[in-house]
Parts: structure tokens; C-alpha cells; sequence
């Protein structure tokens, strides 16, 4: 077991340097000014440029400095990634050996106009394969899913580019993945070897609604309505077939929590084999001729799911971590992320200062798992 | 860091120019880690790492990189409780007591004083 700190000024425990970490959700925050001299459209630019609330505005009631003692900002505890050397200099603090850099516009989704959104979309890919990319960083390739049609343009238009190792969309109040609209999606996302990241967006639970407006607090809005929302999306996915037609899909569900692997995983096996009549009528699964899914509902959780691990949020004892670790399948499943730079930041500390890792975990969840999944 | 321990107990770790109002340092004593901060000119001293997850409180106030763009430039800050607020996670700390009221974790707090320039503190 490590030991901390020989040296007061260290981010991390001294062990976490000479461990390989790869980070899959490292957010970098290009300006907008730098991110509209990629948008081709000239009709979508001339708004972003001319327009008051630009390419970004904010949707959501909530805000995270309402729930931080003086009403510090959420989205830059930390500062702002705004060009590749910035993500390499922060890297270094945290240990982080391999950021997978996304360009954070996670409200993307819940803005109305298609235009717009799939030209910030563009705008965002373009400025990652010119900017980041060169630089040597993993980067995600962001993906339009509220346009299948045009996700599948840009998957084919980037997807084979080094340095775009997976691809980018978000779980939310939006179309799940079970509607075979996203069909052609998938097979380019198979046919180019990208995993599917999906992250939450700021779009929490559906506002306008009694239960969107009843959460009044942080803890309410980012604390479980994103676990809720991914816990319904692989559901969703894996009762619509979705992995009896993609059998090689990755799905990857990030900041959407990881302790409801082991409620998901015992409660499907036991609904679906209780009741596996309606699968056959699902269009996907009647598609394909199916009377039943292909495998019992949980193994498709640990064979074509990954969750992230920020934050980890461990049981104060060793022994109740290491057990909620084997149950959430942990060794199979989690991706160690930062989330820098937002104040949910979530250095792998425990990874290092917790008896219930040992070495063979510490190495799948750090970097193993993700390296396989990533082929990095 | 050359330390030297007083009659008294007390154990030199600076200079009190060295340490820029608003800010802290890390020093160890003895084997052990002190976060020794300067708020507006008054010096107090805790445990290094943050009770949540063992963030080193040494580096509030740290520069954020492009902090011009954030709403606050710095990394954590200082409240008039006065408390430091943990670099990481915004967690407050009372520099009296050293507690999280939220949580009811606490750390430990050392005694300060300052002899002519030099700042010192007992473990």
C-alpha cells in the first residue's frame, strides 16, 4: 500500500505517479470565439456570431453555485482547458497518463434548433482533429444523436481518423437507445470500431414537469437524475436487442454513477425471466426473429456496458467498498475519469489509499479496461 | 525545508514574507504535513489533506490556469470564519476548530506565532 505524501505539495499519493491512469472524462473549454472559426455553415455562424447568448445558452433552472458555500461556480473549480498544452499541464498534477479529452458543450442536446446544433457539433470535431489531435491526446468524436442520419455523416466523415478513439453523445430526458431509428448509428459506430460514450447532459430531469420542478436541490439534480437516466438507457438498450443485433457495441455510461450496477444487474434477470413474453414484440427483437434475448439481461451489462467512476463516493469501510466493487463488477466494468475541471473533480486517491483495491484492480480500473476498450 | 524545534516546541517552517496573504504552503514537522496559510495577514496552521479526499490544503489559493476565464481565479480561497476552503471540492474548514460542519470530519490544528519574521508552529 502507498503511502502519502512525502511531498505536502502533491496532488497525489507518491504511488498514483508510477501507475498508468487513463481519464476518460477530461473536459476542455475551447472559447467560444476560438470554436466559431470552425463552423462552416455561414448561416448557423453568422447567428453564433451575431446573436446575444452565442452558441451555449443554458437551459437548465438550476445552477451548481447555488448548492457551494459562496456560490462558487461548478464548471471551473478547477480552471479551463482551453488549448492541448493546458490539458497536458493538469494531467500531470493528478497523475492522469492519458486524457480522453472531450470538448465540453454537454448542453448541446437540449438546445432546439438542428442547425445549430449539428454545426456546433462539426465546429467541435473540426476543432479537435486540428487543435487537439496533433497534439498527441485521445480525443471523443461528438456525435448529433438527435439526428441519426447526419450522426452517421460525421461518424464517416472522422471516424477513421487516429486520435478519435471512441465516439460522443449523451443520456438524458432524450430518445432512447432502443428506438431502431439509431440502428445505422450503431452499425457505424461497429464499422468503425468506436465505443459510445455517453455522458450526461445539463438537461436534468424533464423541467416543466412535476418532478423536474419538485428538485430543488443540487443533490436531487446531478446526484441521481443522471444515475436514473442512465440506469433507463442501458435497460432500454438491452431489452430492445439492441446488443442481439450489435453484438460488438460498447456502450459507456459516464457520470451517470456506478453503485446501481448491482440493483440493474439482479432486477433485470429477475423481471425479464418472470416476464419474457414482450421482448418478442419490441421491433428490433421481432426484426430479427427473436423469441428471447440471447443472453440473460445482466451479462450484457458486463459485456457491452462500462461505467465511469467519478465520483467514486466509497463506503467509509475497506470491507464494504472491496464488496460493493465485486458486485458492481468493477473489475469488468469501470473506467476511472476525473471530471476536471468541475467541482465534482475526482482525483483517484482511493485507488491508492483504500485496502479494498489490490493490484490487479487498481490496474483494470485505472487504465486496463479503458486501454482494451480505447485500443490505446 | 530546514526546521528547527524551540524550547517551547515550536518548530520554525518560515519566513513570514515567504507566504503571500491568501495563500498557503506546505511544510512537514516532524513527519508530518502542515498546511500553514497567511489570511490577511494572520497565520494558522492544520493537518495538509483535506478530511473528503486527501486534497493538500497547502495549495489554496493556488493560480487557476486561465483563471481570467473562471469565475473565481484561484484554486479554494479563504471565508471570514475564517475557514479554508479545500482547492478540490470547496470544502470548508474551520482554521479554529478543523471542521467540516457539513460532513463533522475534522482535522487537526496546530498553534502559530510569528517572532521577529519568523513564523513557527507546534505540533
Amino acid at each position: 500500500m502507498a503511502s502519502q505524501d512525502a511531498d505536502p505539495e502533491s496532488e497525489m499519493p507518491a504511488a498514483a505517479y508510477d501507475e498508468r491512469i487513463i481519464d476518460l472524462d477530461f473536459h476542455m473549454n475551447p472559447t467560444e470565439a476560438e470554436l466559431v472559426r470552425y463552423v462552416e455553415d455561414p448561416v448557423a455562424r453568422e447567428k453564433f456570431e451575431t446573436v446575444e447568448f452565442g452558441m451555449a445558452p443554458r437551459k437548465a433552472k438550476w445552477d451548481a453555485a447555488w448548492a457551494v458555500p459562496g456560490g462558487n461556480e461548478g464548471l471551473f473549480t478547477q480552471g479551463r482547458a482551453e488549448v492541448a498544452e493546458d490539458v497536458e499541464t493538469v494531467a500531470e498534477y493528478f497523475a492522469i497518463d492519458d486524457p480522453i479529452v472531450n470538448i465540453g458543450l454537454n448542453n448541446t442536446p437540449t438546445q432546439h434548433n438542428p442547425v445549430q446544433k449539428n454545426a456546433i457539433v462539426r465546429a467541435a470535431n473540426d476543432f479537435a482533429l486540428d487543435r487537439v489531435i496533433p497534439e498527441d491526446l485521445h480525443c471523443l468524436l461528438m456525435v448529433p444523436q438527435w439526428d441519426p442520419e447526419y450522426a452517421v455523416e460525421e461518424i464517416c466523415r472522422l471516424g477513421d481518423k487516429d486520435g478519435f478513439v471512441g465516439a460522443y453523445g449523451w443520456f438524458g430526458p432524450f430518445s432512447l437507445l432502443g428506438d431502431p431509428a439509431f440502428d445505422p448509428m450503431f452499425e457505424a459506430l461497429v464499422a468503425y470500431d468506436l465505443p459510445l460514450v455517453l455522458h450526461g447532459s445539463l438537461s436534468f430531469w424533464p423541467q416543466d414537469t412535476p418532478v423536474g420542478d419538485g428538485m430543488l436541490t443540487w443533490t436531487e439534480q446531478l446526484g441521481f437524475d443522471w444515475p436514473v437516466h442512465a440506469m433507463l438507457t442501458a435497460v432500454n438498450a438491452v431489452m430492445s436487442g439492441v446488443f442481439d443485433k450489435f453484438p460488438d457495441l460498447q456502450v459507456v455510461l459516464e457520470e451517470g454513477g456506478h453503485w446501481w450496477i448491482p440493483f440493474a444487474r439482479y432486477r433485470m434477470d429477475e423481471f425479464y425471466e418472470m416476464h419474457p413474453e414482450d421482448v418478442k414484440l419490441h421491433p428490433r427483437v421481432h426484426e430479427l426473429g427473436n423469441e428471447r434475448l440471447q443472453r440473460t439481461p445482466s451479462d450484457y451489462l458486463r459485456d457491452n456496458f462500462h461505467v465511469t467512476t467519478q465520483p467514486m463516493a466509497p463506503p467509509e469501510r475497506s470491507a464494504d467498498f472491496e464488496q460493493m466493487l465485486t458486485q458492481s463488477m468493477a473489475e469488468d466494468m469501470f473506467l476511472y475519469s476525473s471530471d476536471w475541471p468541475h467541482q465534482t473533480l475526482d482525483p483517484a486517491t482511493w485507488a491508492f489509499t483504500d485496502r479494498a483495491f489490490d493490484e490487479d484492480l487498481r490496474a483494470a480500473v485505472l487504465h486496463e479496461n479503458a486501454a482494451e476498450l480505447f485500443g490505446i | 525545508m530546514s526546521t528547527h524545534t524551540d524550547d517551547d516546541g515550536y518548530t520554525h517552517v518560515a519566513a513570514a514574507d515567504e507566504l503571500e496573504p491568501g495563500t498557503g504552503m506546505g511544510v512537514v514537522v516532524d513527519g508530518v504535513e502542515v498546511a500553514l496559510f497567511n489570511v490577511d495577514g494572520e497565520f494558522h496552521a492544520t493537518s495538509n489533506r483535506c478530511p473528503h479526499q486527501r486534497a493538500p490544503l497547502c495549495k489554496v489559493g493556488e493560480r487557476k490556469i486561465n483563471g481570467e476565464k473562471c469565475w473565481n481565479e484561484t484554486r479554494g480561497g479563504f471565508t471570514d470564519a475564517p475557514a479554508v476552503a479545500c482547492p478540490w471540492h470547496l470544502w470548508e474548514i474551520d482554521l479554529e476548530t478543523g471542521e467540516h460542519a457539513a460532513s463533522g470530519k475534522q482535522i487537526g490544528v496546530f498553534d502559530v506565532k510569528v517572532e521577529n519574521g519568523d513564523v513557527l508552529v507546534s505540533i
